[in-house]
């Protein structure tokens, strides 16, 4: 689905949209139409429809651009808010560099109260789907199961949930529109040929240390400082502000991985025992599903160094709980997961998350 | 610098010469992955708590590498193995010469969605020894592995797969496979096990100790000719590297017939100054790595 921000400059421009508009079968759907002839016009156009109308546009010379593409997470997300009034809330906590609005689902059971609160981060690497497939998946079930699990309940009864679904939306339009394989954000690099810098590289844990690039042109370039990227600096902002986080965990693709602090260093993290065990024992209830095997372990040993990082960051700013999930697979498909696995994977991560969740709900610090 | 002492030989390890492959007995393969990180190393080198796991990624990488040469050499499209487990190994680091590595490991079928033949193990083993050497461009390998499916049932299988290839219409129609879904249709299904054949050449060549690499997707066709019976296949890749999460674009020129060893050239593109570079070669500043292996 996208929408097409058409420019009508004229009567007869607006009769041949409306001639476009009304044909039953495209199922178009007009968001704002024109008060007078120099607004555009917004029409949500449905995946199937979209050959059609760009060729009938382009054919009766109406000026168009495509404005938010792939409205589908958004569009969940707000679903799920009103389908669940009383626990589910899309708050926006800022925007990306093309200003796209950057939206969590905030699960609560209790207003005006800052409880103690858990981050789930997804898509940050835009061409990571599995990532943004898992997380909105998985709010649905957060919702749906609510008072249905207990031990979902349990933990809705104590903390609150953040979900991110999309920490980089203009990434992953760019992964939808452009190139299938892009990573970073597309912020300007001034002075450079090269777009975006590494959003998990950016944060402020390390920065520029080992495990990240200066050249703009690198996949994993840092960016010219720490929160230089809006997208990263959203989260934080929202985060130090609410200030009672007690778990932060990342979502990427692929490896197969559960993974806690450090990336910057090989260093022990002070609690890596405990986070060991709980990695291990939530690798083991994803693994129960449908046999899908996971490695544990600290980042920089487990996959690389990598300093920048969000949940390296989060740890060190008294986020006990952090780790990242490298979900499915482990390089058959890569980046290029089949649907068919997304239930699968948003299935068996979806104990592993949980099991995080019960241990920090039990284990409140 | 004293050049690093070796890590002690891992129990059950055997002595250094290459071991015989016994047939299959299953229970004997089901050894735990060891990790080799000893006291006394510790000891002597303060401060490295990655030795466990530089030993594991340094097995997983000499494993990896073996395969891809394996594969290439084996020139079958039909018999693709992929890397399951690392059962056991060991290493040695010479700062001066490289990194050599023995190492014991399990395969599986590249393609997942395929059912297993009769009389076809599922998993299937191999061992290698890997030399990453400080000079030589490409990784040395000396592998040997169990055969999971009988010779004569490949030599059919990659013959019916030959057939169908000659059977596609000509010139193909290619945007990419998989799409950006991961969807390959069943019909391009040997088309995309051909180029993965011709890359394992590509990935052997380039895998070090450090850089490990995966086949993304086959984004054009530039030639798909079958005269003269073989078939000569001119394409371009994406290639992931996982350590610099880099995507190299590769052309890879090969010549295939079943059973016949396959001959592969290739070219693959640098860091990628403008980041739309999308497979074409111009703006390239590396010399071309012309390489035919016959």
């Amino acid at each position: 689905d996208q929408v097409f921000r058409i420019n009508v400059r004229n009567g007869d421009e607006i009769s041949k949209l409306s001639q476009l508009v009304n044909s039953n079968n495209l199922k178009l759907n007009v968001w704002k139409s024109p008060s007078t002839f120099s607004r555009p016009v917004d029409v949500l156009v449905p995946s199937v429809s979209l050959q059609p109308v760009k060729s009938f546009l382009t054919s009766q010379g109406l000026e168009y651009e495509v404005t938010i593409e792939d409205l589908q997470i958004y569009h969940e997300m707000d679903n799920i808010a009103s389908d669940f009034p009383d626990l589910a809330s899309r708050v926006k906590i800022g925007h990306s560099f093309e200003n796209r609005p950057m939206y969590v689902l905030k699960f609560s059971t209790e207003e005006g109260v800052r409880r103690p609160a858990i981050w789930l981060n997804a898509g940050i690497h835009s061409r990571e789907w599995i990532s943004q497939a898992t997380a909105i998946w998985t709010a649905r079930k957060i919702a749906s199961d609510y008072q249905r699990d207990p031990a979902i309940t349990s933990i809705l009864e104590k903390m609150d949930i953040f979900l991110l679904p999309v920490a980089n939306p203009d990434g992953y339009v760019y992964t939808q529109t452009q190139n299938r394989l892009w990573r970073k954000t597309r912020s300007l690099n001034p002075g450079s040929p090269c777009v975006g810098a590494d959003p998990n590289r950016n944060w402020n844990a390390s920065f520029a240390g080992k495990g990240a690039s200066d050249n703009p042109c690198s996949e994993v370039y840092h960016g010219p400082h720490a929160n230089s990227e809006v997208e990263v600096k959203s989260v934080v902002d929202f985060i130090q502000k609410h200030g009672n986080f007690k778990c932060f965990i990342d979502l990427h693709s692929y490896s197969q991985l559960l993974m806690y602090p450090y990336g910057y260093t090989a260093k022990k993290a002070p609690d890596a025992e405990e986070l060991d065990k709980l990695a291990r024992r939530a690798a083991k209830a994803l693994a129960s599903v449908s046999g899908t095997e996971y490695q544990v372990g600290p980042t920089s040993t487990t996959v690389y160094p990598a300093s920048g990082s969000s949940i390296d960051w989060a740890y060190d700013n008294g986020i006990k709980f952090a780790f990242t999930f490298e979900l499915r697979d482990t390089g058959t498909y890569g980046f290029l997961l089949p649907a068919n696995q997304i239930i699968p994977t948003a299935e068996e991560t979806w104990l592993g998350l949980k099991t995080i969740m019960e241990h920090v709900r039990h284990n409140l610090y | 610098m004293q050049p690093r002492r070796p890590p002690p030989p891992i129990p059950g390890s055997g002595p250094w010469g290459p071991r015989p492959v016994a047939p299959l007995i299953a229970l004997l393969l089901l050894l735990a992955p060891v990790v080799a990180a000893a006291e006394s190393e510790s000891a002597e080198h303060p401060g490295q708590p990655q030795d466990a796991g530089l030993q594991r990624r340094l097995l997983q990488q000499a494993a990896r590498a073996a395969l891809h040469f394996f594969n290439f050499r084996a020139g079958s499209p039909s018999a693709l193995r992929v890397l399951a487990q690392v059962q056991k190994g060991r290493a040695w680091i010479n700062p001066k010469e490289g990194y050599k590595v023995d190492v014991v490991f399990s395969t599986e079928r590249y393609n997942p969605e395929s059912l297993l033949q009769e009389g076809e193990e599922h998993l299937g083993k191999c061992s290698a020894r890997v030399f990453f050497k400080n000079q030589k461009p490409r990784p040395a390998v000396n592998v040997t592995c169990t055969r999971f499916i009988e010779k004569k049932k490949r030599q059919q299988e990659d013959y019916l797969l030959y057939k169908q290839m000659k059977q596609l219409k000509n010139p193909l129609e290619i945007v990419s496979i998989p799409d950006n879904h991961g969807h390959i249709d069943p019909s391009l299904r040997p088309i995309w096990d051909l180029a993965f054949l011709g890359s394992s050449y590509v990935m052997w060549e380039m895998t070090t100790q450090f850089s490990r690499y995966y086949l993304v997707q086959l984004t054009s066709v530039r030639q798909w000719k079958t005269n003269d019976d073989t078939i000569d296949f001119d394409y371009t890749v994406l290639l992931h590297e996982l350590s610099t999460q880099e995507i190299i674009p590769c052309r890879i020129h090969l010549v295939w017939y079943p059973g016949k060893p396959l001959k592969v050239k290739y070219h693959c593109q640098e860091l990628q100054t403008p980041e739309e570079a999308s497979g074409t070669e111009e703006g390239s500043a590396v010399a071309p790595t012309e390489l035919s292996n016959f």
